[in-house]
């Protein structure tokens, strides 16, 4: 699977805005195809076709540094496009970091990803039709013993490919495929609510999907836990963090390590490299090398070849995410301008024996809304959950806070439990935090 | 680039990139090539340029243009849908036949020859932005900083922004309509950090609409610059409030934030359709006290929710949906205003070509109430007054939801006391609004740049809300 037409159109869009007068430029030509197919209630609700095709370019002229990108890639739109872009930097001031990184930097990781399932292009609409109707049967199955309003079932599949050309002569070409599989359900609880719950799958190969039963097991499991759901009274709790939402809570975590919130001033950690900023049970590393995991890549967004890398490391910050562009402006060592996967290693236990040893704990398994301040690491999230006693739920939680901020939350770390999720770019087991702040009742 | 409002006829802007009367008719008939209940053609075009200012330099500038048509074919409440970005008429064919793969009949009819009409015209513009120089805009920009560093000693750091994005788009239907509309937006922002005695914090400000140039008046950004700084060094001084259940007052304004997501979203007719929302039994009913009228309107001319036509071709209106509390529409698209055997409000809504249309929210607006926000603030002993927020969700059918407050006071014998910050306040819909026992005389729309999403699709909205009591919340505090 390699369409060579993708980088011949970006070498295109580097000669014509090197004519025009850009001394750097890199171009990124890339299409996708996707295929969608919904379920509801017994028919097909929406069935949908993708294909797209669209150009990204960054410019330098005269040290000055622009970015673009189009969707209309008609020749005389194109050339216009880009002697418009190139005009328009003229105007800036000089920026003199955003230059390339030097050739010799850039490169491929040399690690087999596997990214690309050969199975996903003779991909037939009866075996899609098939896979979200089964998985329609085994919902309607499993959750015959409730009263559900609605259900629905959703798969979809598909392939990106992209090239990238820069002016100084390094070229990569990359290409995977993608698998979801999920489904939602609507039900009809005591006191007039009709709560949702759903579950979706996603992967780089069909095979490492679970079966249409699974995904109706978890999601008939998912809906009996939101039914009776209030909230409980305010107080500070142990909380288990079930591992598929671990990002709605360390996201809190991501916007202080971004280069940017470094280099302008608005981040909590700007002080901390090297420091401890959290208890010594929590290590996070980001690994873009996993083969069939969705964050891996063969490059970063700089060019620069993938490896893995410790962020956090026994509760000692170990590294910010750093651009060539932040780290120049910063006059500090290049990392990588962002997280691929994170990993944060798994323990030896399943959740609910982590939870028992707690007595009473608060098991957050969704949010909803709220936000952070990254430059104070202070947060702010509405949850769902449960309250486990002894590790089993005994009351389903909704209209819920969890506050506090950073430094403390990572501080009252205690252990990661052995169930690691492996279909999203965060990595990480489900997580035990002592003495976490709770609004309620 | 900016696209200028086009010149000639509606169709004409299409038609010179070869999209004529008759491949519409073609694309059209391979949209009902099996027979589905209807269709629709979306042609979009649209540019947008940002021009950011970062470390005392104004160093970025970043531009987007797309190009594409998307195709959707209905059958009864189902829906197949194909996009092209390539408007060469062999792609806009093949798209339409993929989209037509919902339907197994056979073709019932043929499209009508198309016929342009018109649409009124809600964003009036005086200084468009195809006129603005790039030079003007790096000015514009740099004054901002310069401003907002002559606010403050304390400030460290500033980084702005100015946008514009224009759009044309043409919807055409196999009756024979043809629409077209121009629909020019701008968004600005400033961005203070600040510091002091060892404290350091960071906010901002944005402002948006459907206009040009002259939005910028010097009072606007002069406000801008003013809100961006005042609101970092309130920051620097404020706590956290305390945790559990309180009387919250919010400020006229972006508080309309809980409309957005305690009612909003669930009065959007497709959740109701399917009997999903905690509103689909409610029509009718009183929900709220005889104060609360609740509006979504989008023919509010130059805001950012405005539209001259929806997205799927139709006149969009204001649509009242609690009038003195009682729940009075939906907001409706055109598969679920069929179903309900309503005309739909204009309320379907896109994000772009690549996705079907579905009910979305505009202007949503709370009307004046009679209460004066002074009372209000002094009917309470002990709550929460919230000025600012950040973002907003909601759960459709248990009605949980939450909004996030960036800033706001404690009220402490029905005075403002202690500026608090960086809390999220959650409740249930039908409960919040039953609670709001206190509407304000003083509405205001909000000027900033909200953007709501749903089904992973964003598109610009607009909210206002008077001040008004909600008499309990659940506030995500500490101790």
């Amino acid at each position: 699977m390699k369409d060579a037409n993708l980088e011949a159109s970006a070498r295109r869009i580097v000669e014509i805005a090197t004519k025009l007068g850009a001394e750097e430029t890199t171009a990124r030509v890339s299409k996708g195809s996707w295929t969608e197919l919904q379920r509801r209630d017994g028919k097909v609700e929406k069935a949908q076709e993708s294909r797209s095709l669209s150009a990204g370019v960054s410019l330098m002229v005269e040290g000055r540094y622009s970015s673009h990108s189009t969707s209309d890639l008609r020749p005389d739109a194109l050339q216009g496009f880009l002697e418009r872009a190139v005009a328009a930097t003229r105007f800036l001031e000089p920026d003199p970091a955003r230059a390339l990184p030097d050739l010799g930097q850039m490169g491929m990781a040399e690690v087999d990803l596997d990214p690309i399932d050969p199975g996903q292009d003779g991909r037939l609409p009866d075996d899609r039709r098939s896979a979200v109707g089964r998985l329609e049967e085994c919902a309607q199955r499993r959750t015959s013993d409730l009263a559900t309003r609605s259900i629905t079932s959703f798969g979809w599949d598909g392939a990106s490919e992209s090239a990238l050309v820069t002016s100084h002569g390094f070229a990569s070409h990359w290409a995977s495929t993608s698998f979801g599989l999920g489904a939602s359900v609507s039900l009809e609880d005591q006191d007039g609510k009709l709560p949702e719950a759903w579950t979706s799958y996603q992967a780089r190969h069909q095979s490492d999907i679970p079966t249409p039963d699974a995904i109706a097991a978890d999601l008939a499991q998912r809906g009996r836990a939101r039914l009776g759901s209030g909230p409980m009274e305010s107080g500070r709790y142990p909380l288990l963090l079930d591992r598929r939402v671990v990002s709605g809570l360390l996201r809190v975590l991501m916007g202080p390590l971004s280069g940017t919130a470094i280099f302008e001033g608005r981040s909590c950690l700007k002080d901390k490299l090297g420091k401890r900023i959290g208890s010594a049970a929590f290590t996070l590393i980001d690994d873009p090398l996993i083969p069939r995991a969705l964050g891996s890549h063969p490059h970063d967004g700089d060019g620069l070849p993938a490896r893995r890398r410790t962020v956090i490391s026994d509760g000692i910050l170990q590294m910010f995410f750093l651009s060539i562009y932040n780290s120049r402006r910063l006059g500090m060592p290049c990392t990588t301008g962002g997280a691929s996967n994170l990993v944060v290693p798994p323990g030896e236990r399943s959740p609910a024996e982590l939870a028992a040893d707690r007595g009473r704990v608060i098991r957050v398994d969704g949010f909803l809304g709220g936000n952070s301040n990254a430059a104070t690491g202070d947060f702010s999230f509405g949850i769902q959950g449960a309250l486990l006693e002894d590790g089993k739920p005994v009351r389903a939680l909704s209209e819920m806070n969890v506050s506090g901020d950073l430094f403390g939350l990572l501080d009252r770390f205690a252990c990661a439990a052995d169930d690691t999720w492996a279909y999203g770019s965060w990595r990480t087991p489900s997580l035990l935090f002592d003495d976490i702040q709770f609004s309620g009742a | 680039m900016s696209l200028p409002r086009p010149a000639g006829p509606p169709g004409a802007y299409f038609e010179r990139m070869g999209v004529t009367p008759e491949v519409l008719r073609r694309v059209l008939d391979a949209a009902l090539s099996r027979g589905g209940d209807d269709a629709d053609l979306f042609f979009q075009h649209s540019a947008s340029n940002a021009v950011s200012l970062s470390d005392h330099k104004v160093n970025q500038v970043n531009t987007h243009v797309d190009l594409g048509m998307g195709v959707r074919v209905v059958v009864d409440d189902q829906v197949g849908y194909a996009y092209s970005e390539d408007l060469r008429p062999a792609a806009l064919v093949a798209a339409a036949r993929a989209a037509a793969e919902i339907a197994s009949g056979t073709p019932g009819r043929t499209a009508a020859n198309p016929i342009a009409r018109p649409i009124p015209d809600l964003y009036p513009v005086q200084q468009p932005w195809d006129g603005v120089g790039m030079a003007h805009r790096v000015q514009m920009v740099r004054q901002w900083e310069q401003a907002a560093f002559a606010e403050d000693p304390r400030v460290q750091r500033v980084e702005a922004y100015l946008a514009d994005a224009s759009t044309v788009v043409m919807v055409v239907r196999p009756d024979g309509r043809l629409v077209q509309d121009w629909r020019p937006m701008t968004l600005a922002m400033v961005r203070a950090t600040a510091e002091d005695g060892g404290v350091t914090d960071s906010s901002s400000y944005n402002v948006a609409a459907r206009a040009g140039l002259e939005y910028y008046d010097d009072s606007r950004q002069g406000r801008m610059v003013k809100e961006a700084v005042d609101r970092t060094l309130f920051l620097l001084k404020a706590d956290k409030p305390p945790a559990g259940e309180m009387p919250v007052v919010l400020a006229a304004g972006p508080s309309a934030i809980l409309l957005h997501e305690a009612i909003g979203h669930g009065m959007e007719a497709d959740f109701n359709r399917k009997r999903t929302s905690i509103y689909a039994d409610k029509m009718g009913k009183k929900i709220a006290s005889e104060q609360v009228t609740i509006v979504d309107d989008g023919t509010l001319a130059n805001e950012r929710g405005a539209l001259g036509i929806d997205d799927e071709g139709n006149p969009t209106e204001r649509t009242v949906l609690v009038e003195d509390g009682r729940l009075s529409s939906y907001m409706y698209d055109e598969i679920s205003a069929r179903h309900y055997g309503v005309s739909p409000t204009g309320s379907g809504r896109r994000q772009d070509f690549r996705s079907a249309p579905i009910p979305r929210m505009r202007s949503t607006i709370m009307e004046a109430g009679p209460h004066d926000p002074q009372e209000i603030i002094k009917s309470v002993d002990r709550g929460l007054y919230c000025v600012s927020f950040a973002n907003g969700q909601v759960n459709i059918g248990a009605g949980d939801f939450s909004f996030y407050m960036r800033q706001g006071y404690l009220i402490e014998d029905g005075k403002l006391t202690r500026p608090v910050k960086d809390v999220n306040i959650i409740g249930n819909g039908p409960e919040a609004l039953s609670r709001i026992d206190m509407v304000g005389n003083d509405l205001v729309i909000d000027e900033g740049g909200w953007t709501c999403g749903k089904d992973g699709q964003g598109v610009p909205v607009s909210q206002g809300m008077p001040t008004v009591r909600v008499s309990k919340l659940t506030v995500g505090g500490v101790g």
